[in-house]
């Protein structure tokens, strides 16, 4: 075995050696690209409940409110009983959870969406706290309030201020920039979970549409284990029944609705295809070469080369040749990353995730998370794809050489 | 003198045809032999057989009291390497690679120093008188080179015996009375024993000993 010969001789094909190694790169290309591609679109579709800092948000979906007068519930998020609260805070996988409560407040004057949790809790809403632009984060049994940046424009209302929602006064503890804000569960006015759970519990239309006792929440914010989501999300349905409505990762991607967010059948699929279709070529191209090589390969038998060393030369071309296009190929998927990292996603987020009434301007409007696909290649793929270029050249060279290195010298050396 | 190879009873068939039919023979060492016989009177097979490329359907050979006869593939291809050197008709260099590259072939499975490997093969093209050629390949050389070439490589591994087939098949009468010398001057100088088959009565005459068949067998 010889660096040189080995380098020599690939040079010397050199139409076959590139046929090789393109074909092979090429096939790399896609194989990291549709991988990554498919990455990006779950990286994306996790983005929405990121921001709020969940994985996984429960509501339960009820009727619509009978009058909108005082405090209601929006018919997409109706009470979550204390018992039902406590059954799901136990279920296996859970990092984080919190419970809070959205309300729509119609007053005399203004309408007000209002959301209450609580505001140590750093799941969920919580995660408000680095977006305040102005003034503080409201603090808990403190009669403190956080208002939206225009909702606190229309109304002239500024840090200090006090806010009189759903007949309970407020003290605006400091503004939180909308448009920095998250995509779900928008509220007008944030504040300490007790106030809200006061204001539901007082409010007649409440308690008409769906009971409401002062523990009861009716949106849960969840952390949970990457690998359980799904199977907690099934869980949770069974507690809350048929009209539960459970957002994840996986049900934001249904709504991105791309060819790559479809299922990851799909990209296996067509890497496997494109994978396939590359060692054939590469195996054809090789099988080509040692066609032709056989007065060679005889030349080398004779002078002592044994059947091993015959083997070992052809695997170490395969494997330079596959080499070259591994790498080839990675750079091509590099190149291809950064363009397709220019691509803009919007991911629809459904209304009832952030309700607003439809009478309202702009109410009922989609809303969309507009993000660029977070495209990357990770180390795991850009090091799995040299070691499987290396593997496919070590294989199809092992497998094409090892009929070659039988030839007879004594055949192929009678004096043509 | 001692001999250096010996063959007993060698029967080669392929199938049906009998190609080489109990052929007994002794090389010398430090012998200059000479094969001649007609075309398809066997003379390759029988080289192919005492070279251990090619194994004979009956009979025995050894070179230097190392019997080849029952020698798995592996070992043959060793014994090859330590023990024979090769010269043919058509040169059979390796295109891609340069003069000495091609000289220094056989020992590219040998573990040892790249520098010594070339300087080795760098001395052997000198002795050829081809050095300056060193890095040419082979499409570049004409046939009396590629034939120095040739020799040269099958010298590069010290062997116990040379076997030549038609060495000078594909050369004009002046390059073939040059490579006819170098392999004089191999035998004479050197003491290397060397086994040649040839179609020129001429250089066959002028060895130590010719050896001719006829279908198939030793006749004389
Ligand atoms: N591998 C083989 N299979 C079948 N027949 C073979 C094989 N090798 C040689 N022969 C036959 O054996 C006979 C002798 O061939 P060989 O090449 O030894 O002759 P030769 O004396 O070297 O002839 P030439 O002077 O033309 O080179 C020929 O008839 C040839 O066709
Ligand atoms: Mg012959």
């Amino acid at each position: 075995m010889n660096l040189i010969y080995m380098g020599k001789e690939l040079y010397h094909r050199k139409r076959r050696t590139l046929t090789a190694v393109f074909s092979l790169a090429l096939g790399i290309t896609i194989l990291i690209t549709i991988n990554a591609l498919s990455k990006a679109y779950s990286e994306a579709a996790r983005m929405p409940l990121k921001e709020i800092e969940s994985d996984i948000i429960v509501q339960r979906a009820g009727n619509v409110p009978e009058n909108l007068d005082g405090a209601v519930f929006a018919c997409s998020a109706v009470t979550i009983r204390k018992d039902e609260v406590n059954q799901i805070r136990q279920l296996q996988g859970i990092q984080g959870f919190v419970q809070a409560l959205l309300l729509w407040v119609f007053d005399a004057d203004r309408f007000t969406i209002v959301l209450g949790f609580d505001p140590k809790n750093p799941v969920g809403p919580g995660a408000l706290r680095t977006q305040v632009t102005q003034g503080k984060f409201f603090e808990k049994g403190k009669n403190q309030a956080l208002a939206e940046s225009s909702y606190a424009e229309t109304y002239d209302i500024k840090p200090g201020d006090t806010v009189t929602v759903g007949g309970q006064d407020f003290q605006i503890s400091g503004i939180v920039d909308a448009s920095r804000a998250t995509k779900i569960a928008v509220a007008n006015i944030y504040l300490d979970m007790e106030d809200a759970q006061r204001m539901a519990k007082e409010s007649k239309q409440v308690q008409n549409v769906s009971p409401f006792e002062s523990n009861d929440a009716n949106i849960l914010f969840i952390k949970a284990n990457p690998e359980q989501i799904d199977s907690l999300a099934r869980s949770i349905k069974k507690i809350i029944g048929e009209k539960a409505s459970i957002s994840t990762p996986a049900s934001f991607l249904k709504h991105l609705g791309s060819l790559f967010s479809l299922s990851d059948k799909f990209s296996l699929a067509t890497s496997l295809i494109a994978l396939v279709i590359t060692i054939l070529i590469v195996l054809k191209t090789m099988a080509g070469n040692l066609a032709e090589r056989a007065n060679e390969i005889g030349v080398l038998k004779a002078v002592g080369w044994s059947n091993k060393d015959v083997v070992g030369q052809v695997i170490g071309e395969s494997i330079i040749q596959c080499l070259a296009g591994g790498i080839l190929g990675l750079i091509f998927s590099l190149i291809a990353a950064s363009m397709l990292g220019l691509i803009q996603v919007s991911i629809p987020i459904p209304w009832e995730m952030s309700p607003t009434p439809h009478f309202l301007p702009g109410g009922g409007d989609p809303v969309f998370k507009t993000l660029q696909l977070p495209v990357s290649i990770s180390w795991r793929l850009a090091v799995f794809s040299i070691i499987l270029s290396t593997t496919i050249g070590a294989v199809t060279g092992g497998l094409l050489s090892r009929r070659i290195s039988r030839i007879k010298p004594s055949e192929v050396l009678k004096n043509e | 003198m001692n001999n250096i190879l010996t063959a007993a009873n060698l029967s080669k068939s392929f199938k049906a045809l009998q190609v080489v039919k109990d052929v007994s023979l002794t090389i010398q060492n430090g012998e200059f032999a000479c094969l001649v016989g007609k075309s398809g009177s066997g003379k390759t097979t029988l080289l192919s057989i005492l070279s251990g490329l090619e194994k004979p359907t009956k009979g025995r050979v050894s070179i230097n009291s190392t019997s080849i006869t029952d020698s798995s593939e592996n070992e043959l291809a060793l014994f090859r390497r330590e023990k024979v050197g090769f010269v043919f008709q058509s040169f059979h260099l390796i295109p891609t690679l340069c003069a000495w590259e091609n000289v220094a072939l056989p020992l590219f499975p040998v573990k040892m120093d790249k520098e010594i490997r070339k300087k080795r093969a760098i001395e052997l093209l000198n002795q050829m008188e081809i050095g300056h050629r060193a890095e040419h390949r082979p499409s570049s050389l004409s046939g009396g080179e590629k034939q120095r070439v040739a020799i040269a490589r099958a010298l590069v591994n010290r062997p116990e015996i040379i076997f030549a087939d038609e060495p000078t098949g594909n050369l004009d009468s002046e390059t073939s009375g040059a490579i006819m010398d170098i392999l004089k001057h191999l035998n004479k100088k050197n003491g290397m024993s060397i086994l040649m088959v040839t179609h020129d009565q001429d250089l066959a005459a002028s060895t130590d000993r010719i050896i001719h068949m006829k279908d198939g067998k030793v006749v004389s």
